[in-house]
């Protein structure tokens, strides 16, 4: 089983970093084989909103950058391992310019899904979604938004199941661990 | 007091040419400038890719009374840029001791039929405007933009003669100072045709621009396929 974790925390972010460590330490332990991605060491180029991953190599950007990669990875996973600072109830800008890259992993004709349109899927399966926001402390609007916005993303990118925790720096690094620890323990890959 | 007032257009858009995004922002700026405010516009794609335009866009910013944010979604939310600029005006002004007083407008714009697509992104402006002290004033959601695709709304026809409505109510509300009237949240929200007829269109529509680049029959591949993925290609 292959996880994919990309981290998009900003340069110097103390808890998202320290989150992203104990990923990497703990993920290994219930069977994952990693591959992670430090977003804010990567050069990404913004989307340019062309559509050329859907109308001109339809499946690829046209952007050769490690977003191709990241993408590929991604499609190719069994666990995909989102890591942010929640900022604005949203994520952070250096995941949201990789997120905004992946657009070629579904096709551009439209399909409806609980009765509203959406795109269809471009592959025949998709990495289970795990969403890990991190806040300073508790705060109820920015959590709910956060929550929201995973649930759409997974609808939208054909996810089998999802999950969305959130985090608090306030809590601590040994709870963070036991959280991040009890939070893989119960994620299973959908077949 | 309203020719004292200055509003800035900050257009979301990363796209090189013209957007629904800029047609929705000028069409709202045409109104508020007939009715003697003070306009502004920058698209905030390019300026971040410079110090210079980085400058220039916190300057515009801070001497901004009202700032109108015309935005497409991406991926359920804000594009990169949009989220990066309001991470860099939310720092700044959390910075302030007593930062500028300021409103908020924004108006999201999604390829989607269904307005409610832009729920989420609609939220994250609105947490960001509380987070920069800032007045949150009111967000638009339109749905089906592709429809437009960068057309002044003169030019749109009947089709937005609704999205025209709601901007002009809202252009009204800003001149007063007031929130976005429901009216106008309303008009915008309504459908610009028959979801059947706009899946459909657009259907064709990606058939099409695929045709001009010799990939119409490459629409559905999957360059990335695992090998281990049943069924055909």
């Amino acid at each position: 089983m292959n996880a994919v974790i990309l981290n998009g925390s900003a340069k110097g972010d103390a808890a998202v970093s320290a989150v992203y460590d104990f990923l990497l330490e703990e993920l290994p332990g219930f069977g994952w084989e990693v591959e992670s991605f430090v977003l804010h060491d990567i050069t990404i180029t913004p989307c340019a909103g062309d559509f050329g991953c859907w109308v001109r190599t339809p499946g690829i950007c046209l952007v050769d950058d490690a977003a191709r990669t990241i993408t590929m990875k991604a499609v190719q996973s069994d666990l995909l391992v989102l890591l942010t600072r929640i900022t604005f109830g949203g994520y952070s800008s250096e995941l949201k310019k990789a997120l905004d890259r992946m657009i070629s992993m579904i096709s551009p004709f439209f399909t409806k899904v609980n009765g509203e349109v959406h795109h269809e899927p471009r592959y025949e399966a998709y990495p289970t979604l795990v969403a890990l926001g991190v806040l300073p402390e508790p705060d109820e609007e920015s959590e709910q938004i956060f929550r929201t916005l995973v649930e759409r993303n997974a609808v939208n990118l054909y996810n089998p199941a999802h999950r969305t925790e959130v985090l608090f720096a306030s809590e601590g690094p040994e709870k963070l661990r036991e959280r991040v620890r009890a939070i893989f323990s119960e994620v299973e890959v959908c077949a | 007091m309203n020719d004292t007032k200055r509003v800035l257009l900050l257009v979301g858009s990363q796209k090189g040419t013209r957007s629904t995004s800029e047609s929705l922002g000028t069409h709202l700026l045409d109104r508020l400038r007939e009715k003697g405010l003070s306009t502004e516009y920058l698209r905030i794609n390019p300026s971040l890719r410079t110090e210079k335009g980085r400058e220039a866009l916190r300057l515009a910013v801070e001497q901004a009374d009202v700032l109108v944010l015309a935005s497409p979604l991406y991926v359920d939310s804000l594009p990169w840029s949009v989220t990066r600029f309001m991470e860099l005006i939310a720092e700044e002004r959390k910075a302030q001791a007593q930062p500028r007083a300021q409103q908020l407008i924004a108006i999201i714009n999604c390829g989607f039929p269904e307005a409610r697509h832009n729920d989420t992104a609609l939220a994250i402006c609105r947490r960001f405007a509380v987070e920069s002290n800032i007045a949150w004033m009111g967000g638009l959601s339109l749905g089906g933009g592709e429809a437009i695709n960068g057309k002044p709304l003169e030019k749109a026809g009947s089709m937005a003669r609704n999205v025209r409505r709601s901007l002009d109510l809202t252009a009204d509300a800003v001149a007063e100072g007031k929130p976005v009237p429901q009216a106008a949240v309303d008009l915008m929200a309504k459908l610009l045709m028959p979801i059947w007829m706009y899946v459909g269109v657009g259907g064709l529509g990606w058939w099409l621009q695929a045709r001009k680049y010799g990939a119409s029959k490459k629409l559905r591949d999957r360059p990335y396929r695992r090998t281990d993925q049943a069924g055909s290609a």
